[in-house]
């Protein structure tokens, strides 16, 4: 009796522990990667955001249908639905924009900057900024208010290299998510100016642009939510284009001049962002490799080294835009300046246009220039919790020894 | 008369006696067809006995005997259970459960070991440099660094050069709105 009892004990153990384990694992991966969607952004990225576009039929007005986004969305090929016209003007658009892209690093200007943008606690948040750039070199960007003017920095070779988010990347990236038509002329910054708009594949306003007739340089830019209300409006409140006529007051400016030691020079720039993603995996930190609330994975860089290193990962389909920065690590008992927020039943903590929260061991701060709603998705779709979970930790473990075993795994 | 029939081989093996040995004998020297059977059987017995002696403890030598001289068939005969052996194949099995439990239970802990702090110490406390990562944002979304009011640092700006420009206390200068 006494032997059948422990064979019967025996196998028990043997069959309910590493089914146990299996399920705490699986789940645990499941839980992590929630939100992950499986579209290959190295697929979207090789193609040309100027390519032929579907059309549709010449009797169409309006774009597109949401299924036809979700199409774009699965697929990774660029659709739309406008007529042989609209595609005309869409072509043009994108032309325009290009061209503001280029302007926008080229051309020498100086002028102040004025930004308003929702926060994700709802609030809305305003910027005074004052902007010199030389053409093809830095560019200085001062905020001043009252007696404590502060001085940003650009280098020349890691700059924003664009006016209001209008860089050769990011009108990519809207070519395939966006359509864009150019509606007229109009006026911004006292100067006369084209309106291009961009429309989301459901047909409504996502964007407006006012670009300088005479430079291209983008001079204003307007943001909307899918219910239509206006997220973030930048301008310039007034600008001169040419040489400079005035400097930074704690600068000294110089053209083609570079700086010494500054924070950016640690950032290290990835050369595949899945492949940086797939490397946390490995690690167990399991995140987005392609799609972010609709915004797809096109950047990665990272800062530091070991347990201090900080990894930047982009998402942006070229209208919004989210870095996500992630670190080992729990957040602070005392977090000044910030405040805590119940978003969508996760609490956070917000400041302005950012974001922080711990998840299974790791702080995830996001900064973005996106929709609340945007954001609010982000969020639900990463990981979070106070200490990682025993499936979690499990499932973290089996990748760090399947790592062990094979590093090339 | 009849012939001997079956007492011919217990003649030759000596082992009639009395009345019946007598009237054995008898027949034997009046019949030629017996005489020649017995001497075949005495040839017989002579062969056999070169071949050495059989070991008639033997159990298997001592049925294939009686099957030869009874003509008769031997049945099979279950074989007897053996419990030691059982005893050992119960003991491997034992073994190899336990062995594959020590290694499930080994690797689970493993993996729930590793699945922990990297460090093996408690997780570091982290407030988000907020100044290098909206500067990183800014550069990579090619909009300016939007400071965050909420996280205002009052900073004396620091002396910028033209090889040292230093973001300064960017965040002093936003004037936030809220509803």
């Amino acid at each position: 009796m006494k032997r059948h009892l422990g064979l019967l004990v025996s196998a028990v153990v043997t069959v309910t522990i590493p089914g146990v384990l299996g399920v705490l694992a699986v789940l645990g991966h499941e839980h992590a990667v929630a939100g992950t969607e499986t579209v290959s952004v190295s697929a979207l990225a090789a193609e040309s955001a100027m390519g032929p576009l579907p059309q549709a039929p010449a009797g169409t007005n309006l774009p597109v249908r949401n299924s036809l986004a979700g199409v774009q969305r699965t697929s990774g090929s660029p659709v739309t639905v406008f007529s042989d016209v609209a595609a005309g003007q869409q072509a043009y658009a994108m032309r325009l924009l290009g061209q503001a892209a280029a302007a926008g690093q080229s051309t020498s200007y100086e002028g102040v900057e004025k930004t308003s943008q929702s926060g994700v606690d709802g609030s809305t948040v305003t910027v005074v900024s004052q902007v010199w750039h030389v053409g093809g070199g830095q560019t200085l960007i001062s905020t001043s208010s009252g007696a404590t003017p502060g001085v940003s920095y650009d280098t020349g070779v890691r700059s924003p290299a664009g006016v209001f988010g209008v860089t050769t990347a990011q009108i990519s990236l809207l070519g395939r998510h966006y359509v864009a038509t150019y509606r007229g002329d109009g006026n911004a910054a006292g100067r006369p100016a084209m309106i291009v708009e961009v429309y989301r594949f459901d047909g409504s306003l996502a964007a407006r642009f006012w670009l300088d007739t005479k430079t291209l340089v983008p001079l204003r830019r307007e943001d909307f939510d899918t219910a239509a209300r206006l997220v973030s409006d930048e301008t310039f409140t007034q600008v001169s284009f040419g040489p400079l006529t005035t400097q930074p007051a704690n600068a000294s400016y110089t053209q083609g001049s570079t700086l010494a030691a500054s924070p950016q020079a640690a950032w290290v720039t990835a050369g595949s962002p899945v492949a940086m993603v797939e490397s946390m995996a490995k690690s167990g930190v399991r995140l987005p490799d392609s799609l972010l609330a609709g915004l797809p994975l096109y950047a990665a860089a990272s800062n530091g080294s070991g347990a201090a290193q900080v990894t930047d990962l982009e998402y942006s389909d070229g209208l919004s835009v989210i870095s996500l920065f992630v670190q080992r690590g729990t957040l602070a008992a005392s977090m000044a300046g910030w405040q805590p927020v119940n978003l969508n039943g996760y609490r956070v903590f917000v400041s302005g246009h950012s974001v922080t929260w711990t998840g299974r061991g790791e702080v995830y701060t996001m900064i973005a220039d996106a929709p609340p709603q945007t954001v609010a998705e982000a969020v639900a779709a990463l990981p979070y919790g106070g200490q990682p979970g025993l499936a979690d930790r499990l499932g973290r473990g089996f990748d760090r020894l399947a790592h062990l075993v094979d590093p090339f795994a | 008369m009849s012939h001997l029939g079956t007492l011919i081989s217990a003649l030759i093996d000596g082992e009639l006696a009395g009345a019946e040995l007598d009237r054995a004998n008898a027949h034997l020297a009046g019949c030629a067809a017996c005489q020649a059977e017995a001497t075949q059987l005495r040839q017989l017995k002579r062969e056999l006995s070169t071949l050495g002696e059989l070991d008639t403890d033997d159990a298997v030598t001592r049925r294939l005997l009686a099957m030869t001289l009874q003509g008769g068939q031997v049945t099979a005969r279950p074989l007897a259970r053996q419990p030691g052996r059982r005893v050992r194949r119960r003991r491997g099995r034992y073994v190899m459960w336990s062995a594959m439990s020590i290694v499930v239970v080994g690797v689970g802990a493993a993996a729930f070991g590793m699945g922990g702090s990297s460090s093996g110490v408690n997780e570091p406390q982290i407030t988000p440099q907020l100044e290098v990562f909206d500067m990183q944002h800014a550069i990579t979304s090619g909009d300016v660094p939007f400071a965050d009011p909420s996280s205002t640092r009052v900073s004396t700006p620091p002396k910028a050069s033209k090889r040292t420009l230093v973001k300064g206390s960017a965040r002093a200068a936003a004037e936030a709105t809220r509803p």
